[in-house]
């Protein structure tokens, strides 16, 4: 068995700012990432939505590059970029040709240091954002589905209930001065992580890093609100319309255990046997044999990079001839079975060996063959952001293919019960899409 | 030639001098039975990513009906001669595969990805579905009726619906007017019909066979001839096709959903093929057009006007046509406003001709990612397939980078004129009648639709 290992190198600047680089000579082509350790999580309360709003207001310029420069810089070097708000992160990140690294450290710092912008590119940025969540959720048929519907079923804590993208009126409640006491409060170089990946020199890396962020002023230890959840004694229910599709669907979801313990392990693996594609538990029943359904898929979203309370969800979109409670029935029969029976040495085998496999493709890509490393980069992030330990990109793996028989059915039995479950029902406004105009 | 120095910001780095771009050499072979191979190395992880693709898609079998091949394609995977369903489906988990199968117009694929350690026994497994797929009847029957779910589903996506429309439109009695079926068409879907389709299209004279990732070729390539050798079949007969019309004039077409809060845009007009000489500089005036973040198309309606999140155009290059598109989703009070705009930077693409600075930046946003195909498995498996499945030139991906820095400002201007067909453009727009109704009737005729494609008063 080929282990792949990845060779890292980090370091924190005088300023907080940790640096970590993972070198390698594949291709000409370098992966920059800027990690800020603030999701829409912990954005400010009355203010749903404004993480992600805030993430957009990154692009609209900063002291020595105005609006515009910051897309046509990385555009016109070669490369690209984007940026994404998450639960307990937020990302940029730019892979270009090896010879803009410089370019792109200028830029990244400048925004770190100094961002410039004004009421006009906040105006614009809203009306984006709204049209972002017209596209996504409230214009497509299952829009938002379970992201967006889980958590106000699932959670009490405000924290983690809330409408992530935002509703409209806390968006257009979002003020300048909102978009200021942010950038000063959780975007400091003592609450990032600057990433540089691919065809990079080490030793060349961070005398750039030093050279572009070593001059930007520390902040105070940004506050953060504590997620905690109180206990969960009975499962829970929650009703949303569906307006455009013509299937009923439901999604159940349940708590995870903290990160990095054995039982977390076990549940990764557990997820992989219930949500494994088509040989997955979940799918092939009740898509495959039983065809309750016509989708059933689901898992853990972004294992490594969540640092507050979380679930692992199914998602099932079914045959509206069974009823909801049917469909559920059926649900539960699967998970009864992992509970009583566990699941065999040749599965566990099986999940072990796919989990190597998926691992490596993580790394290597994650988001389609134009932005390399993109898996790599966010693992080390989020090991260096909350485990202090990018080399856990290196042993974590041993973690996942250490896991017994036992743990996975323990952690079925301990983890999937219905006092530890959310469940959300998104039903169709109209039985069959077909009407008279 | 050199990267060219776009105008940027006074305290912004300089570029430093480029480093090579150097592709992977390509292993190529012809089994006897007519079977192309291209084999290419890439290091980056101890795995190999592959494509078994066959040159005959929807396209070929409509007459039979719509996605005749992509049925197949699903039905394929379910069983074999030797295994049954929930067998393949273990056996990739215990090899640490993933596995796809699927197909377009053009061409119908089995697509995977594994770990090298396990190359063999996952080629063999492909051989299999390729040769002795069984078309099981109660599979057969599960995936026809999970597929009239997902007809009526489709029906309610706007980004489906105006796709539809507007192949209907630009492709009329062209086979490539049909891009899925409707709920009657499914239901008389047979058995016998699949397995026709599997007998005409999945033979070696018809395949090309495609890896890319951590092997050795020379060994590889006889672990490919022990496998595939002894497979045989012939290249599926062509079919004359009706040519696609040519419509002159703007026409707008309404596809009314109910309710919308959104209005999805898409306006197109015919192009040309990757095969045709002028492809690169379309390329590069799309690019500029709206192909990229810092394209006009998204510096105008989203940076400066906010009326969109997700602008962008682009050229989908079918095999025998291809044509070009731009799409918006935006704010319902705004679509008269936003094709204004789609339609002054068409002309002025058309009328002006690019600065040099602004060439200069689109030329480097091309030639840069471009080679970003490089770093990953995947990037460079879909560089070779666009390579090998359009017969492009050997050198295609050596001197694209030189072709597109050749370029001019007047042959942008050339290329826009003669394919950004600005009146002629076929414009659908998705979404709720009573409110963008008069805005759309500003820019032509109008037909309104319903979800299900009958034509409304």
């Amino acid at each position: 068995m080929t282990r792949l290992q990845i060779p890292i190198q980090s370091a924190t600047l005088k300023n907080g700012l940790r640096v970590v680089i993972a070198p390698d000579a594949i291709a000409p082509v370098v992966t920059i990432g800027v990690y800020y350790k603030i999701g829409f999580r912990l954005e400010p309360q009355g203010r749903s939505g404004f993480a992600h709003l805030f993430e957009h207001m990154m692009f609209q310029g900063s002291e020595n590059a105005a609006k515009m420069q910051h897309i046509k810089l990385i555009n016109s070097s070669g490369g690209v970029l984007n940026g994404s708000t998450m639960y307990d992160v937020t990302n940029y990140y730019e892979a270009v040709p090896s010879n803009a690294l410089e370019r792109v450290l200028w830029l990244e710092a400048d925004r770190m240091r100094a961002l410039k912008v004004d009421d006009e590119n906040l105006r614009n940025q809203r009306d984006v954002v709204k049209e972002e969540v017209r596209v996504n959720v409230l214009n497509q048929p299952y829009g938002g589905f379970p992201w967006l519907d889980m958590p106000p079923v699932a959670f009490r804590n405000w924290a983690n209930a809330h409408n992530f993208y935002g509703d409209f009126a806390d968006l257009d409640a979002a003020s300048l001065a909102d978009v200021q006491k942010f950038f000063r409060t959780y975007y400091v170089p003592n609450n990032a992580v600057l990433l540089l990946l691919g065809d990079v020199k080490p030793e060349e890396g961070f005398a750039l890093a030093e050279k572009y962020f070593a001059p930007i002023p520390a902040g105070a230890p940004p506050p953060f609100a504590d997620p905690k959840e109180p206990p969960q004694k009975e499962e829970r229910r929650g009703h949303v319309e569906e307006k455009f599709g013509t299937l009923p669907a439901m999604a159940i979801g349940y708590v995870l255990p903290s990160r990095r313990t054995p039982e977390w392990f076990a549940m990764a693996l557990l997820d992989q046997a219930l949500h494994g594609g088509r040989a997955g538990r979940i799918h092939r029943e009740l898509v495959l044999e039983k065809q309750i359904a016509v989708e059933a898929d689901g898992g853990i979203d972004d294992l490594f990079g969540y640092n507050g309370p979380t679930q692992l969800t199914t998602r099932i979109l079914h045959k509206p001839e069974y009823s909801a409670e049917a469909t559920l029935a059926a649900f539960d029969t699967v998970i009864r079975e992992v509970q009583e029976k566990g699941i065999s040495a040749d599965e566990l085998q099986q999940l072990q060996v796919k989990w190597r496999s998926d691992y490596y493709s993580t790394l290597e890509g994650g988001r389609g063959g134009y932005m390399p490393r993109y898996g790599l980069m966010h693992l080390l992030a989020c090991f260096t952001l909350f485990d202090h330990e990018p080399q856990l990109v290196n042993t974590i793996l041993d973690g996942f293919l250490e896991v017994k028989r036992e743990e996975v059915q323990r952690a079925a039995q301990k983890y999937l019960r219905p006092e530890n479950r959310a469940i959300v029902f998104r039903t169709p406004v109209k039985s069959d899409a077909k009407e008279a105009a | 030639m050199a990267t060219r120095e776009a105008e940027v910001p006074t305290f912004a780095p300089a570029l430093t001098p480029e480093r090579p771009v150097t592709w992977p050499k390509r292993t190529r072979a012809r089994l006897s039975n007519g079977l192309e191979v291209v084999l290419a190395e890439a290091h980056s992880i101890p795995k190999f990513h592959g494509e078994l693709y066959f040159r005959a898609g929807n396209a070929l079998v409509v007459d039979r009906a719509p996605s005749l091949a992509e049925m197949t394609a699903t039905v394929v995977r379910t069983g074999t001669a030797k295994r049954a369903s929930r067998q393949i489906e273990e056996d990739l988990r215990r090899l640490g595969a993933d596995l796809g199968t699927n197909a377009g117009q053009d061409t119908s694929a089995i697509s995977f990805a594994g770990l090298s350690e396990s190359a063999e026994p996952i080629l063999r497994l492909v051989n299999e579905l390729a040769r002795e797929a069984s078309f099981p009847e109660g599979e057969f029957e599960r995936e026809r009726r999970q597929k009239l779910e997902e007809v009526k589903l489709e029906r309610t996506s706007p980004g489906f619906l105006a796709g539809e429309r507007l192949r209907k439109v630009l492709f009329g009695a062209h086979p490539y007017a049909q891009v899925s079926p409707s709920e009657a068409q499914v239901a008389a879907y047979k058995r016998e019909d699949l397995q026709s389709v599997y007998g005409e299209i999945y033979t070696p004279e018809n395949a090309l066979l495609m890896l890319v990732g951590d092997f050795d070729p020379p060994a590889l390539l006889k672990t490919i001839e022990k496998v595939f050798g002894d497979w045989t079949g012939k290249k599926p007969v062509a079919k004359d096709t009706a040519a696609p019309p040519k419509p002159r004039g703007r026409r707008v077409y309404l596809v009314h959903i109910p309710g919308s809060v959104q209005t999805q845009i898409l306006a197109g007009c015919h192009a040309i093929t990757r095969k045709h000489p002028d492809w690169l500089r379309l390329g590069l005036t799309n690019s500029l057009y709206g192909g990229a973040f810092n394209s006009r198309l998204v510096m105008n309606i989203r940076e400066d006007k906010g009326y969109t999140y997700s602008p962008r155009s682009g050229v989908m290059p079918l095999r025998q046509y291809g044509y070009f598109s731009v799409s918006a989703a935006v704010r319902n009070d705004v679509v008269a406003a936003s094709l204004t705009e789609i339609f002054y930077e068409i002309d002025r693409l058309r009328s002006v001709p690019v600065p040099t600075p602004e060439l200069a930046d689109a030329q480097n946003y091309l030639t840069g990612v471009f080679s970003m195909g490089l770093a990953t498995q995947e990037g460079l498996l879909s560089q070779f397939s666009t390579v090998e499945l359009n017969e492009l030139p050997g050198d295609y991906l050596e001197t694209y980078r030189d072709k597109i820095r050749g370029l001019t400002a007047e042959d942008l201007l050339a290329t826009a004129r003669k394919y950004f067909d600005s009146a002629n453009m076929q414009i659908v727009v998705v979404g709720d009648r009573a409110q963008i109704e008069e805005q759309a009737a500003l820019f032509g005729e109008l037909e309104v639709y319903d979800n299900q494609g009958k034509r409304l008063e």
